[in-house]
């Protein structure tokens, strides 16, 4: 039952939650890790969730890793996750152009990083652009043209350390002069706890510049779009309300949970250590506060919210 | 089998015109407050005002050009498209400017492009042989610090550049002190563990406009600048989606970068260059023309006809740039100038032709 998010998890409702729920769907930065640092207390907390027999998946925006190399960061934090466990935007990338019959002669330009490569290689997909071209300048001599190569049926963008002209105007030449050129995004996340001391920008802002540029909407694969979730059901075969989508941002993680029909749990330890904390109505860009979330502007309201994961698990036994 | 139901947020890249949610705005003068006077809001208003409630009648092509140079004062002319393209004058140009100035018409250059200041583009003016005075040249770079005066920006604060070199100079001129620019493109970060960026807490504003050196370095600085110093202002020279950097093609434009900077704030920014009206409220002032004695020239539907309608201006497009005869005349086009001709030099054949 829904009070509308506007409470605070209660023992009871967390129980209640708890029995009727087989799958928690969590979301990572934020929820399980803030960069390379576990959150405390999430170990145990996962650890009495399986005990209560609940199975869990992993569902992360951030492209910047593959499905391997995020299971081989959870065992470095001491967690033995299976890589098909963890479901990231990467991976919905590759996935979407599967699932569209992408042909394999045609290739994929990257605005992004090694995650969206390798998970492409994985179905067949040869990518260009990626890392390497963070490297690469234009000249602009009157004389100089800037070539692209014709055979790029599809520029995937998504969070890019690397990012620069010289790969927003590839992306740009690729999505107006080849024909039938698919424009997508990982996901539009405008920051992300990429670190643990601070929100750095996300996929938003490179999937936005490509966007003004070519004057296009993208399709997007990650959070919100509930593209995903069709995995996920397929998975577990369980109906969707029987799911719960925990994670630390309304305007992906909750916004897919509304958009998916499953339940939704917010968590503020995206922020709640943040030593910088926003007016409410800007911090509703980034990574969800509590004044954010209880701002009348608000319109996208979770079922209810905890601090942390380990304050969720503490509330069943009290 | 499994199908894919995609759903994209409602978040929208929104083009310079379109009107946003009241909400919005308002928490956006809360921001502003400190450092704008209540008559410099109206520069985000009609900068994202909707097009004209009511429909306009389809563009005349121009027959009679005598009637309109008798009927205006002033022209002001866009560059890339009209005057120039690339670094090759377009055919006609010299001799139509001269004809204009003998008849005693004052003639003003505005051009989005802020990679130059007004100094450097009166010696482009100069190298292609034309006599034009600089205090006649208005960039968005120009326009970005004339915007920062016209609020009194304070000069104890500090001005972030994600710009070229043109911004700064124009900066430096009116005396603002800045940081950024085309040397932080060659910083890199790592997002290594224990690692935190710092930024300067006197940045005041972040002046966002076309940058060959963008990177995420200066991303995340224009980010904590807008997000974390109280009253910073996010101000775009443009935002136009494409540039004519070569003759040979075209490039992503300054629209990007404001775009990306747009992405991680999910702030709109104040537009100092077309299609907003600050330029031409600015020239009306400093020349003391009213609207109706201008005709705006371009060759941009969406940016310096716009900004000519905005602006209550006649407006004549010109087909020597980006827009073609059948975009203007496309069912998908709603911008429709007063007039639209072939080049600028028209005037001088179309002249002949009535005499």
């Amino acid at each position: 039952m829904t009070n509308g998010g506007r409470e605070a998890l209660t023992p009871q409702a967390a129980r209640s939650l708890v029995d009727s729920v087989d799958v928690f769907i969590f979301d990572c930065d934020g929820v399980i890790w803030k960069g390379d640092k576990l959150i405390e207390g999430v170990s145990e907390a996962l650890h009495t969730l399986r005990s209560l027999g609940k199975k869990f998946v992993f569902l992360t925006n951030n492209s910047r890793k593959s499905r391997k190399q995020y299971a081989k960061k959870f065992s470095k934090l001491g967690m033995e996750i299976n890589e098909d466990e963890i479901f990231t935007s990467s991976f919905a990338a590759a996935m979407y152009l599967k699932l569209n019959n992408f042909p394999t002669d045609k290739k994929v330009y990257v605005v992004g990083e090694e995650g969206i490569k390798e998970e492409l290689k994985l179905v067949g997909y040869e990518s260009i652009g990626g890392p390497e071209d963070g490297k690469k300048s234009i000249q602009l001599e009157s004389s100089f043209f800037f070539d692209h190569d014709k055979s790029v049926g599809a520029v995937v963008v998504g969070l890019d350390q690397h990012f620069n002209y010289y790969k927003l105007q590839y992306a740009n030449l690729c999505i107006r002069e080849n024909p039938g050129c698919l424009f997508i995004a990982t996901n539009r996340d405008s920051t992300g706890n990429l670190t643990s001391l601070q929100e750095w920008p996300g996929a938003g802002c490179m999937v936005s510049a490509v966007s003004c540029s070519v004057q296009k909407e993208p399709v997007v694969v990650g959070k919100p779009s509930t593209f995903l979730m069709d995995f996920l059901l397929e998975r577990f075969r369980i109906d969707v309300s029987r799911m719960c989508m925990v994670g630390d941002r309304l305007d992906t993680d909750i916004l897919f949970g509304h958009n998916a029909g499953c339940k939704t749990l917010l968590v503020l330890s995206g922020t709640l250590y943040q030593i910088i904390q926003w007016p409410a109505q800007l911090a509703l860009a980034g990574v969800t506060t509590l004044p954010a979330l209880l701002d009348p502007s608000n319109s996208i309201h979770p079922d209810s919210y905890a601090n942390d994961m380990s304050h969720f698990v503490q509330l069943l036994s009290q | 089998m499994l199908t894919s139901r995609v759903i994209s947020p409602s978040f929208l890249p929104l083009p310079p015109t379109a009107s946003t949610s009241s909400s919005s705005f308002s928490s956006l003068r809360t921001i502003l407050s400190p450092f704008l006077a209540k008559t410099q809001l109206s520069y985000t208003r009609t900068s994202r005002m909707a097009l004209s409630l009511t429909a306009r009648a389809a563009a005349n092509k121009l027959e009679n050009a005598d009637e309109l140079i008798d009927s205006v004062e002033t022209f002001i002319f866009d560059c890339d498209g009209v005057i120039w393209k690339g670094d090759k004058l377009i055919e006609g140009v010299p001799e139509t400017l001269d004809m204009l100035r003998s008849k005693g018409k004052r003639l003003v250059f505005v051009t989005n492009n802020s990679t130059k200041s007004r100094k450097q583009y009166g010696k482009k003016f100069e190298t292609l042989g034309l006599s034009v005075n600089e205090e006649e040249i208005f960039a968005s770079s120009f326009a970005a610090a004339a915007y920062l005066q016209s609020i009194d920006f304070p000069k104890d604060k500090k001005v972030y550049v994600i710009g070229e070199d043109g911004i700064l100079k124009e900066l430096e001129l009116a005396g603002f002190q800045y940081l950024g620019g085309p040397t932080d493109g060659d910083k890199k970060i790592e997002l290594k563990p224990g690692f935190l960026m710092e930024h300067d807490h006197n940045v005041g504003a972040v002046v966002v406009g076309f940058d060959r050196y963008f990177n995420y370095y200066k991303i995340q600085y224009g980010t904590l600048c807008i997000r974390e110093n109280p009253g910073c202002l996010f101000i775009a020279t443009n935002r136009d989606a494409v540039t004519h950097l070569t003759d040979a093609q075209e490039w992503a434009g300054g629209g990007s970068m404001v775009g990306a900077i747009r992405g991680s704030t999910q702030k709109e920014p104040l537009v100092v260059g077309k299609p907003s009206t600050f330029m031409m409220d600015y020239l009306s002032n400093k020349f003391g023309i009213s609207k109706s004695q201008i005709c705006m020239v371009g060759d941009r539907l969406d940016t310096d006809i716009l900004f000519g309608q905005n602006g209550g201006c006649k407006t004549l497009l010109v087909l020597s740039g980006v827009t073609s005869l059948e975009t203007l005349q496309s069912p998908d086009n709603s911008i429709q100038p007063d007039f639209y001709t072939s080049k600028i030099a028209d005037f001088l054949s179309l002249k002949a032709a009535t005499v």
